[in-house]
C-alpha cells in the first residue's frame, strides 16, 4: 500500500502541471527521487557487459497479468489486471492499492517519467493537428471527431545506454574528369572516376536510446497499423525519470512490457549500426560520386537497460472501409507536447484535388504549346 | 523512381522534335504529386523517430583507411552504383 508520507492516506495521484504527487486528503505534495540519482551512472565509455535494471529482467514464463493484492486496510483480497492498470480501489474499505513491489510479469518498471502536459493541453494539440487536416479527411472521421476522448497512457520502453565500436567497409568514387560528346540534341555527358576501397571505424557511446518494449507497439507496418506515429513523438527527457511509484499512474492507463532484453537486442544493434553509419558520413565527403557500404560490424562492449514507463496522450480512431480496418492514432508526447498522428483520408476528395491540379497544369502546358 | 521515369520519357519525347512534347507529362506528374503529398500530410506513413540525430551520442574521432583499387572510364552514371552513404538504416552484409 502506497501512503502519503505526511498523513498516511492512500488517495494519491499525479499533478501533471507541477510533476508532483499530491495527497488528495491533506494536499501534501512530493516527488520520488530521479532515477539518475539512485543508480550508479559513471562514464559510459567504461561500460562493460550487460547490466539490466531490476525492472528490466526477463519476464517469467508463468507470470500472468492478473495479480491478487491483500488490502492493508481491511485484509480483503483485490485482483488487479496489470496489463491495463497498476492499482485498484479496495471495494470494501475504499483504500487505494497500488502495485509498488516488483512482480516478474514485466508490469513494474524501474522508473516512470510522469506526465507534465495536462489533458486540456493534449486536447488542444490534437484539435490543432486534426484541424489542419480537415478538408481531405474521411467524412465519418470529421463527424465523429471528439478529442476530449484522448487517454493518457504510460507505454513501456527500454532505455538503453551503450558503449560500442563499429566498422564499415565498402567502395567510394572520386570524379576525375567530366566531358561531353556529340552535338545538338545528341550530347552525352561522360565521367571518369577513381575507385577507392574505404574502411571506417568509430567508437562511441549512446545515452538513453529508447526502444519499444511492447511487441504490439514495436510492430510498425504502415500498411496495417499506425504505430509509427507513436514512435515519431520520441524522444522523451528520460533523464528526468523518477524511481517507480505506482501512484504516478493513478488516473492513467498503462501497457505491460512483454519483450525481454534478448528479444530487443537485434533492434538495438540495428539502431547502433544506423547511428554509426550516420556518424561516419561526414568522413567520406571527399567521395563526390558517393560511397557504397557493403559490410558492417558492431561490437557492443557494454549496455545498461532500464525499463521505463513513458507518458503518451493517445487519441485513437477505429476506421473501417471496404472490409479493411485500421486504428488511427494521434499521439501527444506527455512531456514535450510533440504531436504526430494519422488521419484517415477521403480518397474521392484526394482524387478530385489531384485531377483538378493535373488538369489545370495540363491546360496551361497545352496553351503554352499552342502559343509557340 | 517515378521522377526517373518521367525524366527518361522526357528525353525520348524531346528527341522526336523541337517542340518540348515532354511538357505534356507535367499534368499527370502534378496530379500524382498532389495525391502523394496530401496523403502523406494526412497519414504520415513514412514518419518515425530520428534516433540517429536525436540520441545523445559521444563519439571518438572516426578512423580508417582507403586505397585506390580501380579506375572508371567513360561512364554515363553520375554516381557510384548502389550509393548508400545517406541510407543509414539500410543494412548491408553483417560481419561477425
Amino acid at each position: 500500500m502506497n501512503r502519503c508520507p505526511k498523513c498516511g492516506a492512500t488517495e494519491i495521484q499525479l499533478r501533471p502541471s507541477v510533476g508532483m504527487l499530491v495527497c488528495l486528503f491533506c494536499r501534501h505534495e512530493w516527488a520520488e527521487k530521479r532515477l539518475d540519482e539512485t543508480i550508479a551512472n559513471g562514464d559510459l565509455s567504461r561500460l562493460r557487459g550487460t547490466t539490466v535494471g531490476s525492472g528490466a529482467t526477463d519476464i517469467a514464463a508463468d507470470a500472468g497479468a492478473l495479480i491478487t493484492m491483500k488490502c492493508g486496510g481491511c485484509g480483503a483480497e483485490v485482483v488487479v489486471n496489470t496489463a491495463e492498470q497498476m492499482g485498484s480501489r479496495c471495494h470494501w474499505c475504499r483504500h487505494v492499492l497500488t502495485v509498488n513491489e516488483q512482480v516478474p510479469n514485466g508490469a513494474v518498471p524501474d522508473a516512470v517519467l510522469p506526465f507534465s502536459t495536462t489533458h486540456a493541453v493534449a486536447v488542444a494539440k490534437i484539435r490543432e493537428f486534426a484541424g489542419k487536416r480537415r478538408l481531405f479527411a474521411d467524412r465519418t472521421f470529421v463527424r465523429e471527431f471528439t478529442p476530449e476522448n484522448v487517454v493518457g497512457a504510460y507505454l513501456p520502453y527500454m532505455v538503453v545506454d551503450g558503449n560500442v565500436s563499429a566498422d564499415v567497409a565498402g567502395f567510394g568514387e572520386v570524379q576525375t574528369r567530366r566531358y561531353t560528346r556529340g552535338t545538338g540534341n545528341h550530347k552525352t555527358t561522360y565521367y571518369d572516376a577513381d575507385v577507392y576501397e574505404v574502411h571506417r571505424r568509430i567508437d562511441f557511446t549512446v545515452d538513453d536510446l529508447t526502444i519499444e518494449a511492447s511487441s504490439e507497439r514495436a510492430h510498425m507496418n504502415s500498411a496495417v497499423n499506425t504505430n509509427n506515429v507513436i514512435n515519431t513523438i520520441l524522444p522523451f527527457d528520460t533523464e528526468n525519470a523518477v524511481k517507480w511509484n505506482a501512484s504516478y499512474l493513478t488516473g492513467f492507463t498503462s501497457e505491460k512490457r512483454d519483450q525481454d532484453v534478448a528479444q530487443m537486442t537485434p533492434v538495438l544493434e540495428h539502431q547502433l549500426l544506423s547511428i554509426a553509419r550516420a556518424q561516419v558520413e561526414p568522413s567520406v565527403q571527399q567521395y563526390d560520386r558517393g560511397v557504397r557500404w557493403e559490410r558492417e560490424r558492431v561490437q557492443v562492449h557494454g549496455t545498461r537497460w532500464v525499463a521505463m514507463y513513458l507518458p503518451v496522450w493517445l487519441y485513437s480512431y477505429y476506421h473501417e472501409k471496404n472490409g479493411t480496418a485500421m486504428v488511427h492514432y494521434i499521439a501527444v508526447n506527455g512531456r514535450t507536447g510533440e504531436t504526430m498522428g494519422s488521419v484517415p483520408v477521403s480518397k474521392p476528395r484526394l482524387l478530385a484535388a489531384a485531377l483538378t491540379v493535373g488538369t489545370v497544369v495540363e491546360g496551361i502546358v497545352i496553351a503554352m504549346m499552342g502559343a509557340t | 523512381m517515378a521522377a526517373a521515369l518521367v525524366a527518361h520519357l522526357g528525353t525520348v519525347l524531346a528527341a522526336e522534335g523541337d517542340v518540348p512534347v515532354w511538357l505534356l507529362l507535367l499534368g499527370p506528374a502534378g496530379a500524382v504529386g498532389v495525391y502523394v503529398g496530401l496523403y502523406q500530410y494526412y497519414r504520415n506513413t513514412g514518419k518515425s523517430h530520428s534516433f540517429e540525430r536525436e540520441t545523445r551520442v559521444t563519439a571518438q574521432p572516426v578512423t580508417g583507411q582507403e586505397r585506390k583499387v580501380d579506375e572508371v572510364k567513360g561512364t554515363k552514371k553520375t554516381s557510384i552504383d548502389g550509393a548508400n552513404q545517406g541510407d543509414h538504416r539500410e543494412r548491408v552484409q553483417r560481419l561477425p
